[in-house]
């Protein structure tokens, strides 16, 4: 049973100097709705627009604070590096326990979404949507490693 | 699926760490097997009776919970 799309195992180092600290920005960002004034720019935008807009901007180039955008792509770009980099020792045991863990994360995280569905209303829901969009990826590599880890501790309880 | 993983290798004398160097898999594979909590790939069956001389059956079986 081999996995074919895995990265080589040195990229997950590289994911952990991502996903940590986007982790703990992102919280932060999101808890205080910071916006970084030095990523106010000028983008390119295919779809913009507000909330009373009756249609979406054409593409173009529009000035937007990118501190979102930052954010959001290195925390996934760095979450994907930890979840899908071979583990050293990969092996078929080690790719199931990671098939479970991604199954294990889609079932919770969905089920978090439906208890949110029916007790988060208006404004608030925004936030639960803008986590959610991350969870799924957070839920699954919480509990690959703690599969993990407990699986080296009853390597040790075997010595 | 139950296995004699454990008893061939204390047949044969080597370590889980040999075992699964031998046939290329991590450590916590070889536990995991011999505790029943991993049911390994006919690939992987193959390769550990091949490597004890034995066949399939002789080292893995059926139990109650697979009918």
């Amino acid at each position: 049973m081999k996995q074919h799309l895995l990265l080589p195992n040195k990229y997950k180092k590289f994911g952990w100097f991502l996903f940590c600290p986007m982790l703990l920005l992102g919280i932060i960002a999101i808890a205080t709705n910071y916006e970084a004034p030095w990523l106010n720019l000028k983008t390119f935008a295919l779809i913009s627009g507000f909330v009373f807009d009756k249609h979406p901007a054409q593409p173009g180039f529009i000035e937007a604070n990118l501190t979102n955008t930052v954010l959001g792509v290195l925390f996934i770009i760095g979450a994907l590096l930890v979840g899908f980099s071979k583990e050293k020792n990969e092996d078929e045991y080690i790719s199931s326990m990671r098939l479970n863990a991604l199954l294990w994360a889609v079932l919770v995280n969905y089920s978090l979404l439906i208890v949110a569905f029916l007790l988060v209303y208006e404004l608030p829901f925004f936030t639960v949507m803008t986590f959610n969009m991350f969870t799924v990826l957070l839920l699954f590599i919480l509990r690959f490693h703690y599969l993990l880890c407990q699986n080296k501790k009853a390597l040790s309880d075997e010595e | 699926m139950k296995n004699n993983i454990k008893v061939q290798r204390a047949i044969a004398n080597i370590t889980q760490e040999e075992l699964a160097k031998k046939i290329g898999v991590s450590r916590q594979t070889i536990n995991a097997m011999e505790a029943n909590k991993y049911v390994p790939s006919t690939v992987l069956a193959l390769k550990i009776s091949h490597l004890f001389g034995k066949k399939v059956e002789d080292i893995f079986e059926l139990d109650e919970k697979d009918a």
